[in-house]
């Protein structure tokens, strides 16, 4: 039987501790506490319920729960709150690694196999976690000739411009990382990125299977920008707005599926191409070239371009969701708040707490997210279903299904929303 | 829409930087609690499916695909174009939309002309 310290004092082990809570508390006065204190002397503190938020007033307030509230909710206006919590980083990643997931299963079911099922109590639920904790404990290996700082930095890139494209995704009314007017073209922007990230990292590990596989990733998703830019113009022209936000405010009685079905499926097989998904998966072809430009990744960097490919996928998603589906809108099926939180507050038993600006959320958000996230987990499915259906087709195949149908298809697209347009069905004086 | 400032994608570049600033720990720990054992040089070699990988990794490769990057180049920007005209449709008259029809026949004879030049491999 082995010992697992078998050197164990326990006078050692509590001078260590000791030994570490003193230079903490040394650490902490030294460079801590004066740190704070030139951080609040530069930063604006923000005007809360009308006072300043002084650091004296922010102690006071944690102190008592009641009053926490008007700081969280000033927290979730902030820029910060909505990059990393709510409509950006961590709402994309949770609903990213639920789609790994449910294709896990899904793929399984498909197939008559089980799936993941041992990790977790129930149907392998946190097979998830064991694989990450399994990615980040994995030696990465590179090779020696690789170009090593661009080798390191391209998962990284990978996963940050996926968060890039999540950040103009509008949620629920309001809700959304980066308001802006020219939103779609942004969007176009950055996808623009993925292509040179991808032949970057292939080129830069100086391996064959990476090369190939970068150069048709290059390819397939140039071949694909043109047709996927060129179906959505039929919204845009209806819309007359390039906003995202007014996009899907503009489809409350409809969405513009109805109108522009060829717009809707050309749009959704390009976002197959792009996310080198089944039946387009040459880039990372495992019959073929190993794991194309993924084979001489190892470890976390593998973990991490993962990650960003289901960011980039719940992206593409909601995307289609945004310009097709309607985005938030859908009947109101949350219950309205009762009246005495608002106005009384909460009764828990023989305590009544008188909690001022309770909910923290309206209930239009609410209702605008659950019908956001049911979309979308609807169009994640149907991108996730082919994988289980169809082959893999061959590279003059896609060639010419994007640069002559796909393309030819968009602008059939176009001129069908010229003609609703101009025949007076929709627009200015038509429905709506 | 006109006069839009550039500081509104602040929060664009502020999500990229926090994908980075989230993510290049995750590397950094890897590095920290993984093993590194630089006991084989074979290990470093690059992925060949288990035979000795010989030659350059970055060699010349043919894909004969210049006439769609040729495309590419035209029709991105033409695409563009189409979205200036398109997102003003509802505000300009209708006889606007003409020149605009006739832009896109000069396109397609063009596109026509080049997926022909395309087919023929031999002249590339």
């Amino acid at each position: 039987m082995s010992v697992i310290a078998p050197n164990f004092k326990l006078s050692e082990f509590i001078k260590s501790l000791l030994d570490n809570v003193f230079w903490i508390i040394f650490i902490v006065v030294l460079i801590g506490i004066p740190a704070i204190m030139m951080i609040l002397f530069v930063i604006e503190m923000p005007v809360i319920d009308g006072e300043l938020l002084t650091p004296f007033l922010a102690l006071t307030w944690i102190a008592d729960p009641s009053r926490i509230l008007p700081i969280v909710k000033a927290f979730m206006a902030t820029d910060i709150f909505r990059v990393m919590a709510f409509p950006g980083f961590g709402f994309a990643a949770l609903l990213a690694a639920g789609t790994i997931f449910i294709e896990r299963k899904m793929l399984a079911k498909l197939q008559l196999r089980v799936g993941p099922f041992y990790c977790g109590k129930f149907e392998g639920i946190l097979q998830l976690m064991g694989d990450g904790l399994k990615l980040i404990s994995k030696e990465i290996i590179i090779p020696a000739k690789a170009d090593k700082p661009i080798f390191w930095a391209a998962p990284v890139l990978f996963v940050a411009a996926a968060a890039a494209f999540v950040a103009f995704i509008p949620v629920a009314p309001g809700w959304v990382v980066a308001d802006v007017d020219m939103g779609l073209l942004g969007v176009f922007a950055v996808i623009g990125f993925f292509p040179i990230i991808t032949i970057l990292s292939a080129w830069s590990a100086n391996s064959k299977f990476p090369f190939i596989g970068g150069i048709r990733a290059l390819f397939q998703m140039v071949s694909f920008e043109i047709p996927l830019i060129l179906s959505l113009l039929g919204v845009v022209m209806l819309t007359g707005s390039l906003n995202l936000s007014e996009i899907a405010a503009s489809q409350s009685s409809f969405p513009w599926i109805v109108f522009l079905p060829v717009g809707a499926i050309v749009f959704f097989i390009t976002m197959l191409a792009e996310l080198e998904r089944i039946p387009f998966d040459l880039p990372e072809a495992e019959s073929e070239i190993v794991a194309g430009w993924l084979t001489e990744l190892s470890g976390m960097m593998y973990g991490l371009v993962q990650l960003g490919t289901y960011l980039k996928l719940y992206a593409f998603a909601a995307l289609f969701v945004v310009v097709f589906l309607g985005g938030w809108n859908g009947p109101m099926v949350v219950p309205p708040f009762p009246a005495e939180i608002l106005e009384k507050g909460i009764e828990l038993g023989p305590v009544t707490a008188n909690i001022p600006g309770l909910p923290l959320f309206t209930q239009d958000m609410l209702n605008g997210t659950l019908w956001f996230v049911l979309k979308t987990v609807g169009v994640i499915f149907f991108i996730l279903l082919p994988r289980g259906v169809f082959p893999r087709i061959r590279v003059d195949m896609l060639l010419s299904l994007g640069w002559t149908k796909l393309i030819g298809l968009a602008f059939v697209n176009i001129f069908i929303a010229l003609g609703l347009l101009y025949a007076g069905v929709l627009g200015p004086g038509g429905l709506q | 829409m006109v006069g839009e400032l550039a500081g509104n994608y602040s929060t664009v570049v502020l999500m990229f930087a926090f994908g980075i600033v989230a993510m290049a720990p995750a590397l950094v720990i890897s590095r920290m609690i993984s093993p590194r054992k630089r006991s084989n040089p074979v290990k470093f070699l690059p992925m060949e499916c288990g035979q000795v990988p010989s030659g350059e990794g970055r060699t010349h490769f043919m894909m004969q695909y210049y006439p769609y990057i040729l495309m590419f180049v035209v029709f991105d920007v033409m695409a563009i174009f189409l979205y200036a005209w398109g997102s003003a449709l509802l505000e300009i008259p209708k006889i606007a939309t003409l020149p605009m029809m006739g832009f896109l026949a000069i396109m397609f004879g063009a596109m026509a002309f080049a997926l022909y030049q395309s087919g023929r491999r031999r002249i590339w």
